[in-house]
């Protein structure tokens, strides 16, 4: 009995180190450029479809392909942010919002166009594979995703705390008018972030492509549990959204085996809201940061 | 905001003009039916109608109180389901129904507002859209009740207790008359000291609160409105289609389509949301006509594309641009020369 436990728990984990990997885009994108991306998820969708079509077209494994996907989509952010997101900088909420809702619209109906609603599965010999310990087995494809995961992390963390880019970057979260004085080049800035964001969201969908089929509208689940795990984390930090994915991962598999699957949304609804009541701020934002979304 | 800074004459004129005009139009739409009398033709009047009413019942939220909703679905929904149980299960009278649905999602609507709005920023969105996606997997999986991802169908049962109708006329008329009674209390609340609150908040929160509005409760009351009216359209909706399913009734693609007509036509603004469905309407009737068998996707591709084009260059909606034509040029050119600027407000 206690296997399935101790199943249930990696497993949660390791599914959590992949949110945490797409909340870590969110949040940074938010922490320097102050925009919440509501098209973050269908990001991930494009990255996920991305490889699918790498792989079917070049009949290489999709593990292959993972930083091929992630340097596309790097390209992917750095055009959307010069054609739409630095005109949405500093503009009225509404105008947040709704160009990326927007935004997201039209990647998700582009994909309709271009792929079907049908869902599409990729094959990895390497995904098939099983690990097995301590009695319990688990997916290959989750664990590399898990590793994978932490290591960009890591090393995100590890590069705004040392490299010029980085310190540039949290100089902005920090306070943007100061920052351009002391001849940060803001905007340069805004689009790298927002490259790297989507870099994230892309490399995740890599990831997830071996372990989850892919289909038009998966991005509207994905948007919604990463907001929840930012929140859970607060908003900016990525600390935060590393403990939150972990979170959320866990709570998703637990509630998943204890409740039934359907009900897993509900249990991030929950979640959500006891966030709200209790700590706004979430676990790691700063006291106050709750009101920087406006 | 060029409406709230001091009116110049001729704006005062059209703010004059606005309702009397919107009860022309009005007028003309409820008039409309016995001039038209093919069932297609009416179809297609009633869904400018409803759109018009649903986006009208957002905009007191999204508009007037800058709450920007992404799960008005859930409302509509609870309207929608509410007086269907009520009806199938107990024959409650759709009319009876409705106000009960209504006061459901007003209730609901308030249990949102109470936990989100003490926060400002995207929190209400967010939590909207939650409550929306929660509620349409409650449905789901209430099965027994609900009739599960199938949804419910009302057999047809024409009479005005049951507010079904042999003629699609009657539906025209009484969708006509919830869209007047929508933008008559819109024009109320603008009219009224909850309207200037409204708009003191919108402009600036911390001034609004030092005013001594009541910046959360201002904003209660707005939601529970809005609320409540998009439940009643809820209802309409469902007794006329006569069948209800979660994916559509619930969606959130439903929730941004509602947002998107406001937000096209011009939020804040009593014509707006009808501006935005007599346009809208006919642009989805046409592409859908037109690609749906072989590019599905296409309009909602589209519909994106407007959107992001009109909150980038008109964020208030192709009303002001009738309004007032030059300040759309004068956007236009200060944002060419903002471009060359530092920036300004960044951290806002």
């Amino acid at each position: 009995m206690t296997a399935i436990y101790i199943q249930l728990v990696v497993s949660g984990l390791l599914l959590g180190g992949i949110y945490a990997l797409v909340s870590v885009g969110l949040t940074m994108i938010f922490g320097v450029s102050r925009i919440k991306n509501f098209a973050h998820g269908d990001l991930v969708m494009v990255g996920m479809y991305l490889t699918y079509a790498l792989t079917t077209w070049t009949q290489l494994d999709p593990y292959l392909l993972v930083p091929v996907v992630t340097v596309a989509l790097f390209g992917f952010g750095l055009l959307l942010s010069f054609a739409l997101i630095r005109r949405i900088q500093g503009a009225p909420q509404v105008a947040q919002i709704f160009a990326t809702v927007g935004l997201g619209l039209v990647l998700q109906n582009a994909a309709l166009m271009i792929f079907g609603a049908d869902f599409r599965t990729t094959n990895s010999e390497i995904a098939g594979n099983v690990l097995r310990f301590w009695g319990i087995s688990l997916p290959l494809s989750l664990f590399i995703a898990f590793v994978v995961s932490m290591a960009v992390i890591a090393c995100l963390t590890v590069f705004l705390r040392t490299s010029m880019v980085g310190k540039a970057m949290r100089a902005i979260a920090q306070d943007r008018r100061a920052a351009s004085l002391m001849s940060i080049d803001v905007k340069f800035i805004d689009m790298l972030t927002f490259g790297l964001g989507t870099a994230c969201a892309g490399l995740a969908g890599a990831l997830l492509v071996p372990l989850y089929p892919v289909y038009p509208t998966i991005g509207a689940n994905l948007v919604l549990i990463s907001f929840v795990v930012v929140i859970l984390g607060g908003l900016g930090s990525i600390e935060g959204a590393l403990i939150g994915g972990l979170a959320i991962g866990l709570i998703e598999t637990l509630s998943g085996f204890f409740i039934g699957s359907e009900m897993r949304q509900m249990a991030y609804f929950l979640v959500f809201i006891a966030v709200l009541l209790f700590r706004p701020a979430g676990l790691f934002g700063q006291r106050g940061s709750e009101t920087l979304g406006s | 905001m060029s409406t709230m800074s001091t009116p110049s004459p001729k704006e005062s004129i059209a703010r004059r003009l606005a309702p009397v005009l919107t009860l022309l139009l009005l007028a003309s739409l409820m008039a409309l039916p016995l001039v038209v009398t093919d069932t297609y033709s009416l179809h297609f009047i009633w869904k400018v109608l409803f759109w018009a009413a649903i986006a009208a019942a957002w905009n007191i939220a999204g508009g007037y109180a800058g709450l920007f909703s992404l799960g008005h679905a859930a409302f509509f929904g609870l309207g929608a389901y509410t007086s269907i149980l009520l009806y199938m299960q107990a024959g409650v009278s759709p009319w009876i129904g409705m106000i009960v649905g209504s006061l459901v999602a007003l209730c609901f609507s308030l249990a949102i507002g109470l936990l989100t709005l003490r926060l400002r920023g995207s929190f209400f969105a967010l939590a909207t859209i939650a409550f929306a996606e929660v509620l349409r997997i409650a449905v789901v999986n209430g099965r027994d009740v609900t009739g599960g991802s199938e949804g419910l169908s009302v057999s047809f049962a024409p009479g005005l207790v049951n507010m079904i109708f042999q003629d699609r006329a009657s539906y025209v008329v009484l969708m006509a008359a919830v869209l007047f009674v929508i933008g008559a209390t819109t024009l109320l609340i603008e009219r009224s000291a909850l309207g200037y609150s409204l708009a003191a908040l919108r402009e600036d929160e911390d001034a609004a609160e030092a005013l001594g509005i009541d910046t959360i409760r201002v904003k209660l009351i707005a939601i529970a409105i809005s609320a409540f009216l998009s439940a009643v359209t809820g209802t309409l909706y469902a007794f006329y289609i006569l069948l209800i399913e979660p994916t559509t009734v619930l969606g959130i693609g439903f929730s941004v389509e509602i947002a998107l007509i406001a937000i096209i036509g011009g939020m804040g603004t009593v014509l707006g949301p009808l501006l935005g469905a007599i346009l809208i309407v006919p642009l989805s009737e046409y592409l859908r006509a037109e690609f749906a068998a072989s590019l599905q996707g296409l309009y909602l591709l589209i519909y994106g594309t407007i959107l992001i084009v009109m909150v980038v260059f008109l964020p208030n909606g192709l009303i002001s641009a009738i309004r007032d034509p030059r300040s759309v040029l004068r956007r236009v050119r200060r944002r060419k020369s903002a471009s060359s600027r530092p920036e300004e407000k960044a951290d806002a």
